[in-house]
């Protein structure tokens, strides 16, 4: 252990001391704060969408109806009556973002009313005007002379709803689908730090691939090993650039939390400091040993990065498996795909740390076997890394054949 | 003299092909013991077995009193034949950085590096990065490495590779200087001239196989017997008639007469005819390189005539 520590230490002097680390260090928080920062400023100015001016031509005296219905909506309308005729308007020129509501006999009778855009208009318009149909489908069937009560039975329609045992967890629920702020975020910002920690240091990780082949490229692994065992070097290795991972981490977020705190008013510290954190960082860091020990068995077995075979470069890819569940596992964190992943020892810690984040119940048996999942598999990679460094590391010159890594294993 | 590690018995196979078989022998403190043989012999696989880097098959590795993965690496420096240094750091980390892996005190380190940099005209190159040495300059940085730790065996694999005449002699003196201060060093080279000027004992290996072990005399002795090369045209018949000559070979106008091992050379040269035309005549032994030779083409010539008169 002594010596992995000498190898760890070495390989963090070696990198820190290395202007491409160093320059790789802050470019990518650099980057990621450009971006973050040229989409606050697009996001800022479609926030201030243009405001529709809307004329109700109302004959049936339902304006003031309708107004308090914009009002309570918060639509970005500008509401106006006018005299013109229907004639008249679809005759004249409309300025932009105009809209002009007809409202007549022809809504109680036929149920229709005929609304006039202007060409440039809010594409969602149409939808929202459908806010009117209640009130005017009320006054229609007011008209028919029915008493209150019975107005209201037939205005409140079918609804199917998922039956819930407890009443006052789907209110809860409902409000809090409603207000996607607050709790949500609250859950959302572990979950992020322990997705950029596990990038981080995953990523970080990969430079360990390029470490053990450097290794033999640079004819320096027999000297090493005069003095250290294999094992020692190999956890050196990973040590090392488990610790250059959270270098990273610490300047990623260093960079980008002041940022955060001055563009947005979301109380990140408060929501970091919760025991969910807890876990979902202990998974980012399950998820770097496992690559760790693939990636340092696997840099073993190359003689140059430049030349990895189809085998290796497909390996390298393994940390980029969780990337093609987002998509199904964030629109139904609980469904198949996101199950299966849960399992899956490649894509385990990334779909558990999306899912713990999406998810307000925690199906804590899905964790339990997940995270067992992950820990054998940590144990299994770094046996079969500990035998394919053995070997692989003294391989000067050549890449090693699936066919060789297995004898090596079975060895 | 105090034995310093003793091989005995040493067996590997890699899958179906025995690449060493039977191997003994020992390295005592403050000689220069050379193995020698052709290419693919098994010398550096057994250097890596002593080294703890291959594990035997079978046999024993003993330095001091520890055996196997017991002995005390920190104690033994290497220069494997296959060496290198990381690219992108400089001289003196690097050289730290092997002493502290030795377990050495760095200070002392640092004192022993700028010295030795200074004795290898490298003064000055302590912040220089390794990608900026010439390949001679790295070799020496690699041989510092090596020996930084003050190590109690020195093993080293063709140290001698690549090196210029006045980078050799440097290297030579600091082996020599090394064993004279009581450290066994154990030498594997392809060049016979400085083994022969350098070592004391030797194991020839081939094929995995050991064919000759003793002292340079011994082998010497036993091997090298004397031979006379004569310029001039001359009757190999007649030749080959003198007492005490085994064979003759002939090339253009030299002749080469091979002579049993009994022969005294000054008795023997009062043997030759009169009538001899003699240009140029010289008489020596056989050398390291012509016996290194005969064992690696399998002629086997010259061991069949030590042996025959021996």
């Amino acid at each position: 252990m002594r010596n992995s520590m000498k190898v760890a230490k070495w390989e963090i002097k070696r990198n820190m001391k290395n202007k491409t680390f160093l320059i790789g260090l802050f470019i990518s928080p650099i980057l990621f704060l450009v971006f973050m920062f040229i989409g606050s400023l697009f996001g800022s100015e479609s926030e201030e969408t243009e405001t529709t001016q809307v004329f109700v031509h109302d004959q049936i005296g339902v304006y003031p109806a309708l107004q308090a219905i914009v009002e309570q909506s918060g639509l970005n309308w500008e509401m106006q009556t006018t005299q013109l005729s229907e004639t008249e308007v679809a005759a004249m020129e409309k300025s932009e973002h105009t809209a002009f509501i007809f409202i007549d006999n022809r809504a109680l009778e036929d149920g229709v009313v005929p609304v006039y855009l202007s060409e440039e208009i809010n594409p969602f318009f149409m939808n929202q005007v459908q806010l009117f149909s209640e009130p005017l489908h009320a006054l229609k069937i007011s008209e028919l002379g029915l008493s209150e009560e019975e107005t209201a039975t037939v205005l409140q329609g079918i609804s199917f709803m998922e039956a819930i045992e407890d009443n006052a967890s789907f209110e809860e629920s409902v409000e809090e689908a409603e207000g996607f702020g607050g709790e949500s975020l609250e859950r959302l910002v572990p979950g992020i730090f322990a997705g950029i920690i596990m990038l981080s240091i995953v990523f970080t990780g990969m430079a360990i691939f390029q470490s053990a082949s450097q290794e033999k490229k640079d004819k320096i692994a027999e000297i090493i090993l005069s003095s250290v065992t294999p094992s020692d070097l190999m956890q050196g290795k990973i040590i090392g650039y488990f610790v250059l991972g959270l270098i990273q981490v610490v300047v990623f977020l260093g960079l980008i939390f002041p940022f955060v705190l001055w563009r947005t008013d979301i109380p990140v510290i408060e929501y970091l400091f919760v025991p969910e954190t807890l876990l979902l960082v202990s998974i980012a860091i399950l998820s770097y040993l496992m690559f760790a020990a693939i990636f340092v068995g696997i840099g073993a077995t190359m003689s140059d990065i430049s030349t990895a075979g189809n085998f290796q470069g497909m390996v390298m890819m393994l940390p980029f498996l969780p990337f093609i569940m987002i998509g199904p596992v964030l629109n139904d964190p609980n469904g198949l795909v996101a199950q299966v992943g849960t399992y899956i020892p490649f894509t385990a810690p990334g779909v558990l740390i999306m899912r713990l984040t999406m998810l307000e119940e925690w199906p804590w048996i899905e964790i339990i076997i997940s995270l067992a999942v992950i820990l054998i598999s940590i144990l299994i990679f770094m046996k079969l890394a500990g035998k394919i460094f053995k070997v692989g590391i003294l391989m000067y010159g050549k890449n090693a054949s699936p066919g060789e890594i297995w004898k090596w294993i079975r060895a | 003299m105090e034995k310093m590690l003793t091989i005995h018995g040493l067996e590997k196979s890699f899958k179906e092909k025995k690449v060493l078989k039977n191997i003994s022998f020992e390295v005592h403190k403050g000689e220069i013991m050379a193995i020698l043989g052709p290419n693919g012999a098994g010398k550096s696989t057994t250097i890596r077995n002593i080294m703890g880097i291959m594990y035997p098959d079978s046999g024993t590795i003993t330095f001091h009193n520890y055996n196997g993965s017991d002995i005390p690496r920190n104690k033994i420096g290497y220069l494997p034949e296959e060496r290198g240094l990381y690219k992108n750091v400089n001289v003196m980390d690097i050289l730290l950085y092997l002493a502290n892996l030795k377990d050495y005190p760095l200070d002392k380190a640092k004192e022993r590096i700028m010295m030795y940099l200074k004795k290898f005209d490298l003064e000055g190159k302590e912040k220089v990065s390794v990608e900026e040495l010439s390949k001679g300059m790295g070799q020496k940085v690699q041989f510092i490495g090596s020996i930084i730790h003050e190590p109690e065996l020195l093993i080293l694999d063709e140290p001698f590779s690549g090196l210029d005449p006045v980078s050799q002699e440097l290297f030579k003196e600091e082996i020599r200087g090394l064993a004279d201060n009581g450290t066994a060093i154990l030498l594997s080279s392809h060049q016979m001239n400085l083994v022969e000027e350098m070592c004391d004992r030797l194991f020839m290996i081939q094929r995995g196989e050991k064919v000759i072990y003793g002292t340079l005399e011994d082998v010497k002795r036993k091997y090298a017997n004397f031979k006379c090369t004569i310029h001039g045209e001359n009757n190999i018949d007649e030749l080959q008639g003198i007492p005490g000559v085994l064979r003759v070979e002939q090339k253009d106008e030299a002749s080469i007469l091979h002579l049993n091992n009994h022969v005294e050379p000054s008795a023997w040269l009062k043997n030759l005819p009169d009538h001899l035309v003699i240009h140029e005549l010289k008489i020596n032994r056989i050398s390291l390189h012509e016996i290194f030779i005969d064992i690696a083409t399998d002629k086997n010539l010259l061991k069949e005539e030590g042996v025959m008169y021996a």
